[in-house]
């Protein structure tokens, strides 16, 4: 790489490549925005830009801010300023460019797709019909997926007003722990200096009461766990969107295991419930399939140690407990997560039947390292979840 | 340009390396670009990869003083900026209330004498050339904390209602260092220049192992950088919840040589397995796997 190829700081050249890298990665989802563009340019001028290595550091540390989007940054980069002609197209935006889709076996989709130029893009979107052929099989696997999806995504017009009802008129109260902040209040203990003199100043400067400092209450943080496999299909949607309006405002992770686990926190930031729905089954690869309770979990305590907090988790395992999976492996997963949280907290919609008990193999776990199991098969019942649930962390 | 700033890639590169701390050029890009361009250096990676050790290392090779501030739950403003000594500001209320009229009284017990400096202002009030700011594991604090540490790390300057504005004497280097138990809000990001931290190589790790474990012969602490690199490749890193990180690795080293080992062998590797690994799955899964990972690397 060499200096004229990038173009001189002062003749404005410099400025312009830098501009459209910086679209580029853009395009392809990374939090680009001008004020950056600038600060990488102020960057490049900072190191010795005829290193190829060196202006790739200083670009990456300017215009990279999470750790997933290294790889993407690392193509790019190597695309456009590989060969001056590539990048010249591209910025231009008028040709496909036959370089980049000869290598593209090897790119992240995200990257590939932030190459392609928006005309080829568009063509892609109106007729994909040669893309389906050579895909079969698993086009007509996520076709399945994808009808089925379909009815999770929206809720009805009846529906929707009965999640908003229950929601404000049953709020979940999310039992509360006395965090390690502190405010006045007035039981004995440390004295609320603060507090002290202002009330004091109050009173001519006596001190008649003297607040002490007392720990703020705040919601215990909440991790939802929902079963979205065939069997719980009927329940996982208006649970989800439930939960999602009543467990407003509290810290919460959410997940979601089938034959996987899937994130939903994300989606759960939605403030409507259907934009949280048509969110969730996006991320949600394998919606009604089936379940793999242990795998899930492993990949919970692995991958997503951090959604647990220091014990202190209220833990809401959505399930029927209908699980296939190796038993053993989900009763040492299922006692981990009992240890990391305060309380674990069945919720099993096959309560319903009189005489129920659980009996299947992964509900016999279930019901074993679960604090307490709670029925949720109808909306009625959720009113008395909210009951349940003060009763059980009272003890 | 103050004196003393190393200011190219290679003169960081090298400062550092004569304190002990083996930087790659990636990441002395980013340092060499944080202090040149004023802006905070985050530092994520997975626990003992150095994060911390590289804000220790320039507040040596600078000379200058390094604040800390270590987050965590439940931190807030007066264990992070300032409190007031309330107790010494009563005690003085009481001995002069007969003597001064009120308004001198009210000056003097908020006279600066009163006021407890916690670390991001005694970053701030620091005397010229400055100090190196670590902000330790900020994914601990809570979200208001971030809120605010993002108008500090924006303008390097508080607001004491009693006294006023304080401002930065000089500004200082700032690290901030996240093990990512949470993502952080990205405005805090944008202030920031970002790396990420990755394992050292294995020359890197053997130099790192040399210098802190001088006592290892040669043939031991590069079986130790050669052991603990194969480990964290695939396809044996899989294995594995919590790879050791580069602390393990001259702690194991240490180890090693408290036992009088010359080479590593199955029995010593099983018997010192805690050194490496914390959790009993991985002592498990390393127990299974020590034959294959002391077997020699085929000849390159």
């Amino acid at each position: 790489m060499s200096v004229s190829m990038l173009g001189d700081a002062r003749s404005g050249k410099l400025a312009e490549n830098i501009m459209g890298f910086g679209r580029l990665l853009r395009r392809a989802g990374l939090p680009v925005d001008s004020s950056r563009i600038a600060l990488g340019l102020q960057a490049v001028q900072a190191v010795d830009i005829g290193s190829r290595d060196q202006l790739r550091w200083a670009l990456e540390s300017v215009l990279v801010s999470r750790e997933q989007d290294r790889v993407v940054f690392g193509e790019l980069f190597d695309a456009i300023f590989r060969n001056p002609e590539i990048a010249k197209q591209l910025m231009a935006q008028l040709l496909p460019v036959s370089k980049a889709q000869k290598e593209s076996a090897r790119r992240r989709p995200r990257s590939q797709e932030a190459l392609s130029s928006p005309a080829q893009r568009q063509r892609e979107d109106a007729a994909p019909p040669k893309e389906e052929h050579r895909l079969d099989a698993a086009m007509s696997m996520s076709d399945q997926q994808r009808l089925k999806q379909a009815d999770f995504e929206m809720l009805s017009a009846s529906e929707y007003r009965l999640v908003q009802r229950l929601a404000t008129q049953i709020a979940l109260p999310i039992p509360q722990w006395p965090s390690r902040r502190r405010m006045a209040g007035r039981r004995a203990g440390a004295l609320h200096w603060a507090a002290c003199l202002r009330r004091a100043a109050q009173t001519g400067g006596e001190f008649i009461e003297l607040p002490s400092r007392v720990p703020r209450l705040r919601p215990l943080p909440v991790v939802i766990l929902v079963d979205v496999s065939g069997s719980m299909e009927r329940y996982a949607r208006m649970l989800l969107a439930f939960l999602h309006a009543a467990t407003r405002g509290a810290a919460r992770r959410v997940f979601a295991f089938g034959s996987q686990l899937t994130d939903l926190t994300r989606a759960f930031r939605a403030e409507d419930p259907d934009d949280m729905l048509v969110q969730a089954a996006h991320a949600i690869p394998d919606f009604a399939g089936g379940t793999r309770m242990a795998e899930s979990l492993k990949v919970l305590r692995t991958e997503h140690r951090g959604a647990l907090i220091g014990r202190r988790s209220l833990v809401l395992v959505i399930s029927d407990g209908l699980d296939t999976g190796d038993l053993q492996a989900l009763d040492y997963e299922l006692s981990w997560l009992h240890k990391q949280s305060h309380r674990m907290v069945w919720l099993n919609p096959l309560l319903r039947f009189d005489g129920y008990a659980p009996l299947a193999g992964g509900a016999r776990v279930l019901a074993r390292q679960s604090h307490a199991m709670l029925a949720v098969h109808n909306l009625s019942r959720l009113e008395e979840l909210a009951e349940a649930l003060r009763q059980l962390l009272r003890r | 340009m103050t004196p003393g700033l190393p200011d190219s890639i290679s003169d960081w590169i090298g400062a550092l390396q004569a304190q002990g701390y083996f930087a790659d050029g990636r990441l002395a890009t980013a340092l060499h670009l944080a202090v040149r361009l004023g802006r905070p250096l985050l530092l994520e990676g997975e626990p003992g990869v150095g994060k911390t050790e590289l804000a220790k290392a320039v507040s040596r090779v600078l000379g200058r003083e390094m604040v800390r501030l270590q987050c965590y739950d439940g931190l807030e403003q007066r264990d992070a900026l300032y409190e007031w000594n309330h107790a010494a500001q009563l005690l003085h209320l009481r001995l002069a209330q007969q003597s001064s009229a009120p308004e001198q009284l009210e000056r003097e017990i908020y006279d600066p004498q009163y006021l407890i400096a916690r670390p991001l202002l005694k970053a701030l009030q620091a005397q010229p050339p400055g100090v190196v700011l670590l902000i330790d594991e900020v994914d601990r604090a809570d979200e208001p904390f971030e809120a605010f540490l993002l108008e500090y790390l924006g303008e390097y300057q508080v607001s004491i209602p009693e006294l006023g504005t304080v401002g930065a004497e000089a500004m200082p280097i700032t690290f901030l260092t996240s093990n990512r138990t949470r993502d952080l809000h990205d405005a805090v990001k944008r202030r920031c220049l970002f790396h990420f931290m990755d394992y050292p190589d294995r020359d890197r790790e053997l130099a790192i192992v040399r210098q802190h474990v001088p006592e290892a012969s040669a043939q031991l602490s590069s079986q130790v950088a050669a052991f603990v690199h194969k480990l964290r490749s695939q396809p044996y890193a899989d294995a594995f919840v919590r790879l050791p990180g580069i602390a393990e690795s001259v702690e194991w080293a240490k180890a090693l040589v408290a036992l009088n080992t010359v080479h590593l062998d199955p029995e010593v590797v099983d018997s010192t397995a805690g050194v490496l690994f914390k959790q009993k799955e991985d002592v498990a899964a390393l127990g299974s796997l020590t034959n294959d990972l002391l077997a020699p690397e085929k000849a390159a």
